[in-house]
């Protein structure tokens, strides 16, 4: 399947996010974003394990596909950008899509940083950006780890 | 462990006449007795001057003589050595040389015109694939194409193949069958120029293209349109894969279709919408470079009047770009089976196999290290009383230790963006644990979103027909030539 993100240009319209869930108080278990698939890029059983649950993911912020977002995408290395790689922008197959409880301070794509939020399993398309995911987190707070 | 040699009778007889040997403390040493059957070898080595039947050039991309080192090591310690003493199946070739690798416009060169130069004879513009020096990069109407090595050797009765580890439309591939103002035209170009998708389907259906392996299905299919491996991104509504189909090309997307393939018809195998994976991330199901080359090897053998195979490993590179070495040297090892394997199945009697890279990244090794020290890891002191290293970290004068490999600049670089825009920052702390993640970053000095290539000289390795030609310092273009005089010249000579 494709998992690679179709950005429609922005058109103002209400940001909307999937299922958001109460944060937990209890300590999350925390994992690195790899955790979350194996090379065919099945699930983990933490994945499995954890869904609809909240977790703590470490990975690097992608440089935002939008201004004054919730939204950004959380990858496992810096998003290098490669100007000889393509084009466009190329995501790597292992990201996670991270919906932010509130809008976004940006940190630096090579900043390693810690999500907080609720696992979510399954396909889903940002009906703004158009941006698919297979694995998100919403409900989330982010910070520098 | 040492240098193997292909000691004779006669080199041994040379050894042991050799009056050097018997007198010196030294010429006890595994040391010296290996330098010796090299010697030996060396001596009675005999240029080859049969006509290269076949050519199988492998690209490297990105590897220098930097990168081939850190491979190498890694590769070593990978089988249990030291690493340093290790020796990569091209490292042991015959005959070898540095390369120059500048564009005619750019001292830091792009893997287009590099590729370019190899497959042409002549150096050409930054970012732009096959056309003359006149060309504007991305100008569409100053293109003036130039004639490719594979259209005279498919002219010559030879079929060609090409295998990426990169999209088959990125530039390294696209060098053997495309010529282009602009390398990122994939899937697309200006009116009056033709994408280098279409290129390859034409160059197929031409009959100079028998077998073309590797990622980059998506510029092969309208975008949206849904195909074996992820969806087509085209803006125009050609069907490439269709087309291909039509014309009675076999197409593969799997490992297991490839190693089931017919092969009697041209073979266009699209493994992934983009790049293939990185080894160490490689799903079961994707080939590997090994499986491709030799797909493509037994496909090429069936021409009785011989073939042009490039190969490029093309996802060191990107690795590089992305200041990861764990990849870079796990794409680089996965390389050097493929090439152990081409050799396997061909003869250097009738078969010239060049390996190079296309140009050098901004990779720097650090020292003093002792020997053993991972080649990933943190830089670890040498030892007295020999021979592995002391296991304690060389400090810097921060303090911290640091890793054997380094970046001149990219995403892991030390100054980190402020929340004021400026960059600053301090190496951080770094356990070897830490290092040695297959993930980490080493690293780097300049900030960058990816890091860049480098225009030092790269190695060239070459065995088989005419490769004794290759020698001293030459520039890039030397490739096409000794791969043309090693087939047509030679050949016409006889």
């Amino acid at each position: 399947m494709n998992r690679r993100g179709f950005f429609a240009l922005a058109s103002g319209a209400a940001f909307a996010a999937p299922l958001f869930a109460t944060r937990a108080t209890a300590a999350e278990p925390q994992v690195r974003l790899r955790e979350l698939y194996n090379n065919d890029m099945s699930f983990t059983d933490f994945a499995l394990e954890h869904e609809g649950q909240r977790v703590a993911i470490e990975g690097f912020m992608a440089p935002p596909l939008k201004a004054e977002s919730e939204f950004y995408v959380l990858t496992n290395r810096p998003m290098a950008v490669c100007p000889f790689c393509s084009d466009a922008a190329e995501w790597p197959n292992d990201i996670l899509a991270v919906y932010a409880q509130r809008v976004v301070d940006v940190i630096p794509f090579n900043v390693k940083i810690i999500t907080r939020g609720t696992l979510e399993l399954g396909t889903y398309t940002d009906p703004e950006l158009g941006f698919v995911s297979r694995v998100r987190v919403v409900d989330a707070v982010q910070e520098r780890a | 462990m040492f240098r193997r040699t292909l000691t004779s009778s006669l080199a041994v007889a040379l050894c042991a006449s050799t009056a050097i040997a018997q007198d010196l403390p030294q010429a006890g040493s595994d040391y010296f007795t290996a330098a010796q059957g090299v010697l030996a070898e060396r001596v009675n080595a005999q240029p080859n001057t049969n006509v290269a039947k076949n050519v199988i050039l492998f690209v490297v991309d990105g590897m220098g003589i930097n990168t081939n080192f850190g491979i190498r090591v890694f590769d070593g310690q990978q089988k249990g050595m030291l690493g340093e003493e290790h020796n990569l199946p091209h490292d042991l070739y015959p005959n070898s040389a540095i390369i120059k690798t500048f564009n005619i416009n750019a001292q830091t060169p792009d893997s287009a015109p590099t590729a370019g130069a190899m497959n042409t004879g002549v150096k050409q513009v930054f970012n732009t694939i096959n056309m003359a020096d006149t060309v504007i990069h991305d100008d569409c109407s100053t293109e003036a194409p130039l004639t490719l090595l594979s259209e005279m050797l498919s002219e010559a009765g030879k079929s060609v193949g090409v295998v990426s580890t990169a999209r088959i439309t990125h530039a390294t591939g696209a060098a053997v069958y495309a010529k282009t103002a602009n390398r990122n035209w994939e899937n697309n170009a200006p009116e009056g120029c033709v994408d280098i998708a279409t290129q390859l389907v034409d160059q197929m259906e031409a009959g100079v293209v028998d077998i073309a392996l590797g990622g980059g299905a998506r510029s092969f299919a309208p975008e949206g349109t849904e195909i074996e491996v992820g969806a087509g991104n085209r803006p125009d509504d050609v069907n490439l894969i269709e087309r291909a189909s039509e014309m009675g090309a076999e197409l593969v997307y799997t490992a297991e279709q490839l190693a089931a393939a017919d092969m009697s018809a041209p073979v266009l195998g699209l493994f992934t919408a983009s790049d293939m994976n990185y080894e160490h991330d490689r799903p079961e199901g994707e080939p590997s470079i090994a499986d491709m080359t030799a797909a493509a090897i037994e496909k090429l053998q069936a021409n009785e009047d011989g073939f042009y195979l490039m190969v490029e490993p093309g996802r060191v590179d990107h690795a590089s770009h992305g200041g990861n070495a764990h990849r870079t040297f796990t794409d680089g090892v996965a390389f050097a089976e493929a090439l152990a394997l081409a050799d396997e199945m061909t003869d250097d009697e009738d078969t010239l196999i060049i390996v190079t890279g296309d140009h050098e990244h901004a990779i720097v090794f650090n020292g003093y290290c002792g020997r053993g020290t991972p080649i990933t890891g943190l830089c670890m002191d040498v030892a007295s009383g020999q021979v592995e290293h002391s296991g304690e970290p060389v400090l810097a004068a921060d303090g911290k230790p640091y890793t054997v490999v380094g970046f001149g600049n990219g995403a892991g670089s030390v100054l980190v963006e402020q929340e004021d825009g400026t960059y600053s920052g301090e190496r951080p702390e770094l356990t070897q644990e830490e290092a040695m993640d297959p993930d980490y970053l080493q690293q780097a000095l300049i900030p960058a979103s990816s890091e860049s290539h480098s225009p030092v000289d790269v190695g060239l390795w070459a065995k088989g027909p005419w490769a004794h030609l290759f020698g001293g310092t030459m520039d890039q273009e030397m490739i096409f030539h000794v791969m043309h005089h090693a087939t047509l010249e030679a050949e016409a000579a006889e």
